[in-house]
């Protein structure tokens, strides 16, 4: 016999390809439902370890949009408390000025330092505003910044520090989150509670109260000022936040680009797949089970 | 002239050569699904003629022997490419335990390393609030926790590899006996002239099932076969078997000898070697890796919290807190590194001790978060930052799998090939042995016409003198 034999088990070849059918199909399935191509390191070895370097990325956007939110709150309380201060200061100078007019009596002038004393409480009160339990104006102390001190010229005292603290809201990008109480209340020069207290005694001996409005009026506009630094933390926190809004969608994008399964292509692989394997299957099925010997016996 | 009686020699020597042609048949039929079973073939040859009356004669057929048609050549092509993908399949096996280490989960070392940047980052925008400080330290021992699975489970599976390798020894040595007693029945066989076509099948099933493990060089030699490692280490020589043994080597794991000399670094195929390649040198390149990355971290970490002030001293959430310089946040790595993954432990539990404030007296300082937020940043690990030398390792797992695993394929697709030629050369065709069943039997019948045919002749013969009328 010379003719060329071929291999009479085709069975061990159609398995093989029965088994990497099976599997492609397994793989795809797997894609499908977990919605990503990248399922263990070895699926793409290069994207699974920039999906790496994403999610770090991706994390730290979720950690400064948080961090935003939280600071936001501090930033917000201080703004509306230092509102407060300019509202109370503004009633202290038409106060001063109501009582600067010469035709009051004594008493009249009483009153209205009566009303100025008032205020000063309501001062020493928001400038020991806290929130969730930290003395926004005390620096960096965790003590109450402001206490009623008979031994001071200003009549109260700062048991704060000079401290700030930033935080972080973007890679190598900070916001400081607090001004030391000093710095908003007994500025050398614009001093609230030196100036209210100059307006209280000024309308009690009626003597210089001109002058102690202007100072009044000094302190007021340093507070202003210093009102204006939370407005521009809120807006730079508020740019900020719609830049790492859209730079986590970017985020996300890369993220989808990297290991996200295309669905429908996907799909048609399981479904191509399928055909593939009972292709295979039904070739099987039609190998002849018979062979020469089953004619031979009926012969 | 011949006789008749010559002729029916001839006749009745025909039933004998058909007859056992007959056999061949019957028991390729009955080896049909025996494995590496190689078919026999009936080989069949004229008798040597006689001269009588300067007339030539012919003295029929007879059987020489039943051969088994096999090809030596290709038989070591697929040894070898066994021994290629017992490696490969070793290897790959344990590549993919490795790599789930390294995949992306809930709770992997990426994960755990963000989500604790990601607490220190939250207590910089209140450092006060115990419960943030709390939230920190349970991120660092869920990222401790993370270094600690992946390194025992790296651990575990090096010790599963090493026993593995021992069941491999020890599962040579019963392949290489059993082969050097085939070789004595072979030799002894053949020595006298008799079939050892089932023996040399049986031998062939055993050498590819050692090919399975070990890198195995055949030497073909009378009657028999030398087997030695590819370095040139003997398993088999003739009839006797060198048994391989183990010892524990100073890494606590098992090395193989041959006699007293060391051969784990010869193997180069088979699947002890594709065990070794992964016990010896990939899996405690990744434990090693993974210890470069959790003592960087520490000790960064470390030294980050003792350069700040801590919140203790006063009880807490009284104004009047004192920080003490901060201490160490993780217990100190070794300093040599190793088994710094499996060992990294939290070296606090109270929140109180974590470093935020920059300033001694000023418990509401932040200002030290900074410079252990930075360490996510910074190149601390080898030149690269934490997730970036950690992205490497995974990318290596991967790339390691990945290739493995396509290397396999191609392996496979050779082996696939070099068995389909192995059938067509020697595996058995059912149409093929009932034709030849069809021959053997016509001439069988054919012969047993002719023994008639001279019976008849013989009484016509013996008859001859007789009146029959």
């Amino acid at each position: 016999m010379s003719s060329i034999r071929v291999n009479p088990y085709p069975m061990p070849d159609i398995l093989d390809a029965l088994e990497k059918l099976q599997q492609q199909q397994d793989t795809a399935t797997l894609e499908l439902s977990t919605g990503s191509t990248i399922n263990k390191p070895s699926d793409n070895p290069a994207g699974a370890a920039e999906q790496v370097m994403v999610q770090e990325s991706s994390s730290l956007n979720d950690t400064y949009q948080q961090s935003i939110s939280s600071i936001t709150g501090q930033l917000s309380t201080a703004q509306s408390t230092l509102s407060s201060v300019v509202t109370a200061l503004q009633r202290a100078i038409s106060l001063g000025t109501e009582g600067a007019n010469g035709t009051l009596s004594d008493s009249d002038r009483a009153d209205l330092s009566e009303e100025v004393s008032g205020i000063q409480s309501q001062l020493v009160s928001l400038a020991n505003t806290s929130y969730q339990g930290q003395y926004i104006f005390a620096g960096t102390a965790n003590t109450q910044p402001f206490v009623v001190d008979s031994q001071s010229a200003s009549g109260v005292s700062y048991n704060g520090n000079q401290g700030t603290n930033s935080v972080a809201i973007g890679a190598g990008y900070s916001v400081q989150v607090n001004l030391p109480g000093s710095q908003v209340f007994s500025q050398p020069g614009a001093d609230v509670f030196q100036a209210i207290n100059d307006l209280i005694n000024a309308l009690n001996t009626n003597t210089n109260i001109g002058s102690t409005v202007s100072e009044v009026s000094d302190a007021l506009n340093n507070v202003s000022a210093q009102q204006a630094f939370f407005g521009n933390a809120l807006n730079q926190t508020q740019a900020q936040q719609t830049y790492l809004g859209t730079e986590k969608v970017d985020l996300s994008q890369e993220q989808n680009a990297i290991s996200a399964a295309d669905v429908s292509i996907v799909a048609s692989q399981v479904s191509s797949d399928s055909t593939a394997l009972n292709a295979t299957l039904s070739a099987i099925a039609d190998i002849p089970q018979n062979s020469l010997f089953d004619y031979l016996s009926k012969m | 002239m011949s006789s008749l009686f010559g002729t029916l020699a001839i006749a009745t020597g025909a039933l004998g050569a058909e007859q056992g042609a007959m056999d061949a048949t019957t028991n390729n039929v009955a080896n049909v699904n025996t494995p590496d079973y190689c078919r026999q073939q009936p080989v069949l040859s004229e008798n040597d003629a006689i001269q009588v009356a300067g007339l030539s004669y012919g003295t029929g057929v007879s059987l020489q022997q039943l051969q088994s048609i096999r090809d030596p050549v290709l038989q070591l092509r697929i040894e070898e490419e066994t021994q290629q993908q017992g490696q490969l399949n070793a290897y790959l096996t344990a590549m993919q335990q490795a790599q789930t280490q390294f995949t992306t989960s809930s709770s992997d070392i990426g994960t755990e390393i963000n989500n604790f940047f990601s607490s220190l980052s939250q207590l910089a925008t209140d450092p006060t609030n115990l419960s943030l400080r709390q939230g920190v330290l349970t991120a660092a021992g869920d990222m401790t926790q993370a270094f600690n699975n992946a390194a025992d489970n790296l651990q575990q599976q090096q010790s599963n590899l090493d026993l593995s390798v021992v069941q491999d020894v020890q599962q040579v040595n019963v392949l290489t006996g059993q082969i050097a007693t085939l070789n004595n029945q072979i030799s002894q066989l053949q020595g006298t002239n008799q079939d050892a076509s089932s023996l040399l099948d049986q031998r062939d099933v055993l050498i590819g099932q050692l090919s399975g493990l070990i890198d195995v060089s055949t030497i073909p030699e009378d009657n028999s076969v030398a087997l030695t490692t590819s370095s040139g280490t003997p398993l088999v020589v003739g009839g006797q078997s060198f048994a391989l043994s183990t010892q524990v080597n100073s890494a606590g794991l098992h090395d193989i000898y041959s006699q007293s000399t060391d051969i784990t670094s010869e193997l180069t195929s088979g699947a002890m070697a594709g065990l070794i390649q992964a016990r010896d040198q990939t899996i405690p390149g990744l434990e090693s890796n993974l210890d470069t990355l959790a003592a960087g971290l520490s000790n960064s970490l470390n030294a980050a919290n003792t350069g700040g002030y801590d919140q203790n001293g006063d009880p807490y959430g009284g104004f009047d807190l004192n920080g003490n310089p901060g201490g160490n946040l993780f217990v100190a790595p070794p300093a040599s590194g190793q088994g710094a993954a499996a060992a990294m432990t939290i070296a606090i539990t109270d929140p109180r001790l974590i470093a935020a404030s920059s300033d001694p007296n000023s418990p509401g300082s932040n200002g030290n978060v900074a410079n252990l937020s930075a360490v996510q940043s910074d190149t601390v690990i080898n030149g690269q930052t934490p997730s970036n030398f950690y992205s490497n390792i995974v990318f290596d797992v991967g790339n390691d799998v990945s290739n493995s695993s396509a290397e396999l394929s191609a392996s496979q697709a050779i082996l696939n090939q070099l068995q389909d030629q192995r059938s067509s050369i020697s595996g058995v065709s059912l149409n093929e042995e009932a034709a030849n069943m069809v021959q053997f039997q016509n001439a069988f019948d054919a012969a047993a016409q002719v023994v008639t045919t001279i019976n008849d002749l013989l009484y016509t013969v013996i008859n001859m003198g007789t009146l029959t009328g």
